[in-house]
């Protein structure tokens, strides 16, 4: 029961991201005030995590057996800095630090990219995993998804207009909200889910 | 023992997966973080103490598993994932708390299965 468990749960994680992305993208046009709100809040907690269990690991990794795979502990660390810095960046958001993001995610994609690369063609230097090694798939791809949607992310907020401005001119692709419903802000998902939003109230 | 130790990492695998799944519907239907999801975090909080609780108790009846550092990051990092993701979800206002909160369930079903790798006298 317990070795057929590994390759089902890791799938759920990548999933949350890609339909409802581009829905949301026009109606809380307004809403987050930051790129660690709105779909920014998950991808700054999956983005934590991975910060945190990437650095657990180089750390046992470096600590304990430094020996037995040094290319692969030391790009272990690697990625685990990278992480904390997209983690950080990310959920600070000012103008410098969105530009560090888009760095460290870019340098992500490379790394995992590369390194997936790396780990097929050439095994003996990978005697243990790194996060990145067969493209993330210790780690359900997620390492492969991630920096896409944080780039996706990063330049969404780029192109957005500032807080101040009402209305997202043209940039957005407007999917449902044909029917001038941008009145009613963040109700949004016109006709159908007026009910839902009421029903929110007791939060 | 053995079977009340694959008891509580069971239920915490399929709970975890079932408020990921309950979270993603709260999501797509466009819901805040609410009362119910809070408490079904909650439960699932108290489930991953009670594995911690057991896991612990192996280890001072002396037994001990093959990279004793890892077990230990894992039974200080699982409790905190359902608060975090909690407090992390809490602060947001709109649909993407509960999908915080979905994380954190597929995560905590994730780490049964990385604790029964590395100690498998665990049973999951």
């Amino acid at each position: 029961m317990s070795d057929s468990q590994p390759s089902p749960e890791p799938k759920p994680s990548p999933e949350p991201q890609p339909s409802p992305e581009p829905k949301t993208s026009p109606e809380p046009a307004a809403r987050p005030d930051s790129t660690r709100t709105g779909p920014g809040r998950l991808l700054v907690a999956i983005y934590g995590l991975f910060a945190l269990s990437a650095s657990a690991r180089a750390g046992v990794q470096i600590v304990t057996k430094f020996g037995h795979a040094p290319v692969a502990y030391l790009l272990s660390a690697f990625a685990a800095v990278v992480y904390i810095l997209a983690t950080v960046t990310l959920s600070v958001g000012s103008p410098t630090a969105r530009r560090i993001a888009v760095l460290s995610c870019s340098i992500e994609l490379v790394g995992v990219l590369a390194v997936g690369t790396w780990s097929l063609a050439d095994p003996a230097t990978f005697p243990d995993a790194t996060v990145w090694s067969g493209y993330g798939s210790g780690y359900g791809f997620v390492p492969l998804v991630l920096p896409v949607f944080g780039l996706l992310w990063l330049r969404y907020w780029a192109k957005r207009p500032k807080p101040g401005g009402t209305i997202p001119p043209s940039a957005q692709p407007p999917p449902k909200a044909a029917p001038g419903d941008a009145v009613h802000g963040e109700a949004g998902a016109s006709g159908q889910g007026t009910v839902d939003v009421v029903a929110d109230g007791n939060a | 023992m053995s079977s009340v130790n694959g008891a509580v990492p069971t239920t915490i695998i399929v709970a975890g997966l079932a408020l990921a799944g309950y979270a993603l519907l709260m999501t797509a239907l466009n819901r805040r973080m609410n009362v119910p999801l809070l408490a079904a975090t909650g439960v699932l909080e108290i489930l991953l103490l009670v594995e911690v609780g057991l896991v612990v108790a192996k280890l001072a009846g002396g037994e001990r598993p093959a990279s004793l550092p890892t077990l230990i990051g894992y039974l200080i990092a699982t409790p905190i994932v359902p608060l975090a993701a909690a407090f992390w979800g809490l602060m947001e206002r709109t649909r993407w708390g509960p999908a915080v909160i979905a994380v954190a369930g597929v995560v905590a079903a994730v780490l049964m299965v990385r604790l029964h790798e590395i100690w498998p006298v665990i049973h999951v």
